[in-house]
């Protein structure tokens, strides 16, 4: 509804006679804001509306606008449109948004509310009849629902909760306590935006790598935080951020399309080089090691070196740690 | 321009709205400001491409004659019942639900459409206030280019035709019936019918490049009753794990595995032994392979073979 042609506006006038005809009197910024443009374009379309109304009206007869209360109070009301008292019934892509919208809420839902959003979906779909396909589905990773359960109460209640937490960047497992900011789903994951006590600053958790969660029976008070600082749910490179630059045969091409690489060259038939950024260097050590023969490093030399010792010392360890049965 | 025209096509649409007679051309040239001080040939080109941009925005225009004298000449309405949203009842917590849908969209097309029809449903009576929930937020972004053309072709069943380009090989034409799109972890794919090839395919979006032609007309292929989309991005994607190995893992290491794991036994000071069950040996080996030191395959030997394999190369090959 952001767009400016006739056809937009009529699309809008006709939810906006509607919506202003149940309610008596609303903030024009409130009406700007459900109907997702600028106080100006409301402003806009209202005057428009004052032209309107039955064939044949007389002006005194038209759609009636209370201009003194939206000039003076910024508040808006409208009259004499009795015979446009509901909406226009909902189109094929509205219906599809919003529908694949619900089903992708209830998919990263926690069971007890899946119900309601079941009951939603049933009456949305009884209401716009044969246009009630869902041409799209969002697949969103399972998680464990004692934790999600467990953050959506502390969410809702403002409790604290201690968490564990594995950082697979790191390899290892920590324990601190979180006051539940926001639980969103973004990249097929669900995660948890938190206040970190541990770290003192804000942290995104991924909630299948939540190990435990227990309540603490404390309650915080909920921080500001600019929703500039709030998480996208992905890795976000900086100037810091580590990265190296790789050789990949073709088993390991399907990384240039799995992460956001940058394309450095062909130094020879088959082989793309790029450039990768990871959150530390122990995940890019761990990414060559993983695709171990397909892919090379470059530079940094470090992270090459690090590569080659770390695969001495995990050949070693096997072969130290045959099997304790052929042992003996 | 915009206002007069907007102002002439909401007085057309509340005059077919108010009639219960079909009202012909005349009359509607009559009653409807705007029309009136047109010549004919005018006022029959305006008249077109209005009903158009009524149809566009899913207004539905009826067709017919009352006067069973003079039935030769056409006159036009809109009936009531197919252009007022239905009567819906939502709970408080219902409703909630509703208003956390329409921000589920951050892609600018579906977030205006599903804002859209989350305003209709606030101006048929529903109040929303979703600061009462506590709940996973999903988000839905689409960045390939591709997108909004495969999503209108799958949401109106358009034939299309696109290049393909997959890595490594050398771009191709496809003729496809969408039949769905399928987010799997943030990146979107085209499931349908392939043409050329006689059978359903599923797209990458991010391997469509160029632009997206449509190549027939909406509706002109029937999308499988029995389609379900989500066991089809089940069978495309990762199958189930069942198959089970044994690995030693350094305690405090392996966090990944252990977390998957059925059983864990300490061995000694230093290890334990965990089951976990996998489905492909290759990725269970890259995934033991990237722990190094910290994680020894034990059982079974396939896996077992191919970390080494692996290891080994990235032993010799790292610094090459």
């Amino acid at each position: 509804m952001t767009g400016g042609s006739s056809r937009d506006q009529l699309a809008r006038m006709l939810t906006l006679v509607p919506y202003l005809h149940g309610r008596d009197g609303i903030p024009v910024k409130q009406v700007a804001q459900d109907f997702g443009v600028s106080t100006k374009q409301i402003v806009k379309d209202l005057n428009v509306l004052w032209f309107c109304g039955l064939p044949q009206a007389m002006p005194g007869e038209m759609i009636d606008v209370d201009m003194d209360a939206l000039e003076l109070d910024g508040i808006v009301r409208i009259d004499n449109a009795d015979y446009l008292d509901r909406p226009l019934r909902l189109d094929r892509g509205e219906a599809a948004a919003l529908i694949v919208a619900l089903r992708t809420l209830r998919a990263s839902s926690t069971q007890a509310q899946s119900d309601v959003i079941d009951g939603v979906l049933a009456k949305l779909e009884a209401l716009v009849g044969e246009l009630a396909t869902s041409p799209a589905h969002v697949h969103v990773e399972e998680a464990d629902p004692v934790v999600q359960d467990t953050l959506t109460r502390a969410l809702a209640e403002h409790e604290a909760v201690r968490i564990t937490y594995a950082t697979p960047a790191r390899d290892e497992v920590t324990e601190r306590t979180i006051e539940p900011l926001r639980l969103f789903a973004a990249q097929g994951r669900r995660f948890v935006e938190a206040w970190c006590r541990r770290v003192d600053d804000l942290r995104t958790f991924r909630l299948d790598r939540i190990e435990t969660a227990e309540p603490t029976g404390d309650h915080y008070e909920p921080r500001e935080v600019a929703p500039e600082a709030m998480s996208e749910g992905t890795f976000r490179v900086g100037e810091q951020t580590p990265s190296a630059v790789l050789d990949l045969r073709p088993d390991a091409h399907w990384l240039t399309e799995y992460y956001d690489v940058e394309h450095v060259g062909e130094p020879e038939p088959d082989v793309v080089r790029i450039r990768l950024h990871g959150s530390t260097m122990d995940w890019l050590r761990r990414l060559v090691l993983r695709n171990g023969g397909a892919v090379t490093v470059v530079e940094p030399r470090e992270l090459a070196e690090a590569v080659t010792a770390t695969a001495a010392q995990a050949l070693a360890a096997y072969d130290e740690q045959t099997s304790p049965h052929e042992e003996n | 321009m915009v206002a007069r025209k907007t102002e002439r096509l909401m007085n057309l649409v509340i005059a077919l709205l108010v009639s219960r007679q079909f009202l012909t051309k005349d009359r509607i040239r009559q009653v409807v400001e705007g029309y009136r001080d047109q010549s004919d040939e005018a006022f029959d080109r305006m008249f077109e491409r209005d009903k158009d941009e009524l149809r566009e925005i899913g207004i539905v225009i009826e067709t017919g004659s009352h006067d069973k004298l003079f039935d030769d000449e056409v006159g036009y309405r809109i009936s009531r019942g197919d252009f007022e949203l239905g009567d819906i009842d939502l709970t408080p917590e219902e409703a909630a639900v509703v208003g956390l849908a329409g921000r589920v969209w951050e892609h600018a097309g579906l977030a205006g459409e599903s804002g859209q029809a989350l305003v209709k449903l606030k101006a048929a009576g529903i109040e929303v206030d979703d600061r009462v929930l506590s709940m996973v937020e999903p988000r839905l972004s689409a960045n390939e280019p591709s997108f909004d053309a495969v999503w209108d072709a799958a949401t109106r069943r358009v034939p299309i035709s696109f290049e393909y380009q997959r890595p490594g090989r050398e771009p191709s034409t496809r003729h496809v019936q969408p039949w769905g799109v399928l987010s799997w972890h943030g990146r979107w794919y085209l499931a349908g019918f392939d043409v050329d090839r006689d059978a359903p395919r599923v797209f990458r979006l991010t391997r469509v490049t160029g632009d997206v032609t449509r190549t027939g007309a909406p509706g002109s292929y029937d999308v499988p009753a029995d389609l379900d989309l989500k066991a089809l991005a089940h069978e495309l994607f990762p199958a189930p794990a069942v198959e089970p190995a044994r690995l030693r893992v350094r305690r405090g290491r392996g966090n990944s595995l252990r977390r998957t794991a059925q059983s864990t036994v300490p061995v000694d000071d230093e290890w334990d032994e965990i089951m976990v069950a996998y489905a492909s040996p290759w990725e269970l080996a890259s995934e033991a392979a990237s722990f190094g030191p910290d994680v020894v395959v034990l059982e079974p030997e396939d896996v077992r073979a191919q970390t080494v394999a692996r290891l080994r190369a990235a032993a010799e090959e790292a610094t090459r």
